[in-house]
């Protein structure tokens, strides 16, 4: 089933290569159309089916969490932060307490970091999911969102019997995990668990999931009008890339291979087995395979730690009941489903920071599209802005 | 996870190597702060040193950019506990796409007019970051090509991340979750002796 890319390249130049009388004209695009992802306008000048001087504007979500926080108690500041990038709110949580702990120098214990991991990684399929099911969507493929849900809602139920909150987990202490109350067995020692069953469910959950990308890959892989969108459409060269700070997939997708998980010491990613997926060529297709063998990755992550978590153990380290980080100032990143997110913490030994800088993944990301959308056709600029996947939430902070 | 503090007092830091090679190539001060490298620049050299750590430290990837209000009268939040010299402190993180390296740089701003080159032309993902950190802290960035408000209003009046800005919705209604940690006015300290 291949496209012929240079037919379709040339009908096209054909098209806009007419010696006519053409006048530009100002498109506005947003702030609430549904491919947006939220709430982005983009200004874009159009000079017949092309679109130059793309201006992004945002801002429309801004919420001061940076300020906030100044005023805010560090066990505060998660319920905050998990609103970012609210499609993956646990996984937003884990650089702030990381750099907090690092601040305290307190030791987590390993059965705690486990938990964080697997958490981190069922966000990651969770919020690579939500993209397998929108991406398609916005090319007028629509089947593909009810598989990518249906396993979905598997994930989010596994996390919200850990953690009590489906999108918002507010589940990480600094020091260790909290689980949600009541659950897990309810001896003296060991009040608050992991639910009975949570490792096997999670295991089935996996094998689900893994199921579920073959489908997905199975219906758009297959589908010629995808592929003639995507293929060769908004290439992002590695260069480029790293110039305007795109990170997470979207960098991999351009032939980098450069995964957070592998050179930082967040959570011990180190214990196992898993593969830094790369794309060839940078387009809008690269961006869409990637996430998808990222979910194969992360399932494969999850296996493993299930096998390797410590079968008991403390689940919080012991911490003073009030919070309080001793001076100092650190930068601590992750490699979040959107890419990199990091805080840079400063403590003047208080209950809260005295500033944080909050470095969230999709605002670098989108800092792109000028770029990427120059000269690019009008509707690429859906097929191109889908497959970045950014959240606005994540954007505006 | 962290690193067990004897060990940062008796042996060398891993990445004692990398911080001094980055300050002698770019030349500032290094120091590492909890396993972050951070290089103070003087404020002329602020495009230089990131130039030559994009092109000879192979610090390709830019990260973020953004500036600490170093103030002793604050609105919003808690004050310094010691007196400081009033400033801005302007950083960025660039690292390496290939072993995980980075720096954060920083360099010092006068308070009271902060200005600096502009990063665009070594590392074009600066454009926005710069665009935040103008609005948020009055900096300006000279030779910005589009030096516009990115998330406030057009009009706004005030710079919120400055120390001098207040919290206005805690103006408006104060938050009621500070009892947790400091005790009401009034009232007795809840402060918890193990703390």
């Amino acid at each position: 089933m291949t496209v012929d890319q240079d037919a379709i390249r040339h009908l096209s130049e054909v098209q806009v290569s007419i010696e006519l009388e053409t006048e530009d004209m100002t498109l506005n695009i947003g702030p609430q159309h549904p491919s947006t992802h939220g709430v982005l306008r983009l200004v874009a000048r159009v000079d017949g089916e092309r679109c130059y001087d793309v201006k992004p504007v945002i801002g429309y979500m801004h919420r001061g969490y940076e300020k906030l926080s100044e005023v805010r108690t560090y066990p505060q500041i998660t319920a905050l932060i998990n609103r970012i990038d609210w499609v993956s709110g646990y996984a937003n949580e884990i650089p702030f307490i990381v750099a907090a702990e690092k601040l305290m120098e307190v030791e987590v214990p390993e059965r705690a970091q486990y938990i964080r991991l697997i958490l981190t990684e069922m966000a990651r399929i969770s919020s690579h999911l939500i993209f397998m099911a929108s991406y398609p969507l916005e090319l007028g493929a629509a089947t593909p969102l009810f598989f990518a849900l249906r396993e979905r809602e598997r994930v989010l139920d596994l996390l919200e019997g850990v953690t009590g909150g489906r999108f918002h987990p507010n589940f990480n202490r600094i020091g260790g995990v909290k689980p949600n109350y009541g659950s897990g067995p309810t001896t003296r020692k060991t009040p608050q668990d992991l639910p009975a069953g949570f490792l096997a469910a999670t295991g089935d959950a996996m094998d689900q999931v893994l199921g579920v990308c073959d489908e997905i890959e199975t219906l758009v892989a297959g589908n010629e009008i995808i592929l003639a969108r995507t293929k060769g459409i908004g290439i992002l060269p590695p260069e480029v890339a790293a110039a305007y700070g795109v990170s997470g997939p979207n960098l991999r997708a351009s032939g980098v291979n450069f995964d957070l998980r592998k050179v930082e010491n967040y959570l011990p990613y180190d214990h196992f087995d898993f593969d830094v997926v790369v794309g060839e060529n940078g387009d809008c297709w690269d961006r869409w395979w990637v996430r998808l063998q990222e979910i194969r990755e992360a399932a494969k992550i999850i296996r493993q730690a299930i096998d390797g978590i410590p079968p008991s153990g403390p689940l919080q380290a012991k911490v003073p009941k009030i919070i309080k980080v001793p001076k100092g100032e650190t930068y601590v990143r992750a490699e979040n489903p959107k890419g990199e997110m990091g805080y840079y913490l400063v403590s003047d030994g208080g209950t809260g920071p005295y500033r944080l800088k909050i470095r969230s993944a999709s605002f670098s990301n989108l800092t792109i599209l000028p770029w990427i959308l120059e000269g690019a056709l009008v509707p690429d600029i859906i097929a191109v802005m889908g497959s970045l996947d950014f959240v606005l939430g994540d954007v505006d902070r | 996870m962290t690193s067990n503090p004897s060990d940062i007092e008796t042996t060398v830091h891993p990445m004692q190597d990398f911080a001094d090679s980055v300050a002698e190539v770019v030349g500032g001060v290094a120091e590492i702060l909890h396993d972050t490298v951070k290089v103070t620049l003087a404020n002329d050299r602020w495009v230089s040193a990131h130039s030559v750590a994009r092109d000879e430290l192979d610090l390709v990837f830019f990260s973020w950019l953004s500036a600490i209000d170093w103030a002793n009268e604050v609105e919003a939040g808690d004050a310094l506990k010691d007196e400081v010299e009033e400033r801005l402190e302007l950083l960025s993180t660039v690292g390496d796409l290939t072993e995980g390296k980075r720096v954060t740089f920083s360099t010092t701003l006068d308070s009271g007019l902060p200005t600096v080159a502009t990063l665009v032309d070594v590392y074009a993902g600066a454009n926005w970051h710069e665009r935040e950190a103008a609005e948020m802290f009055g900096i300006e960035f000279i030779g910005h090509p589009n030096p516009t408000k990115i998330y406030l209003p057009d009009g706004f009046i005030g710079n919120p991340l400055r120390k001098s800005y207040p919290l206005l919705s805690r103006e408006v209604k104060p938050w009621p979750g500070t009892v947790d940690v400091e005790g009401m006015p009034e009232g007795p300290s809840t402060e918890n002796p193990e703390a």
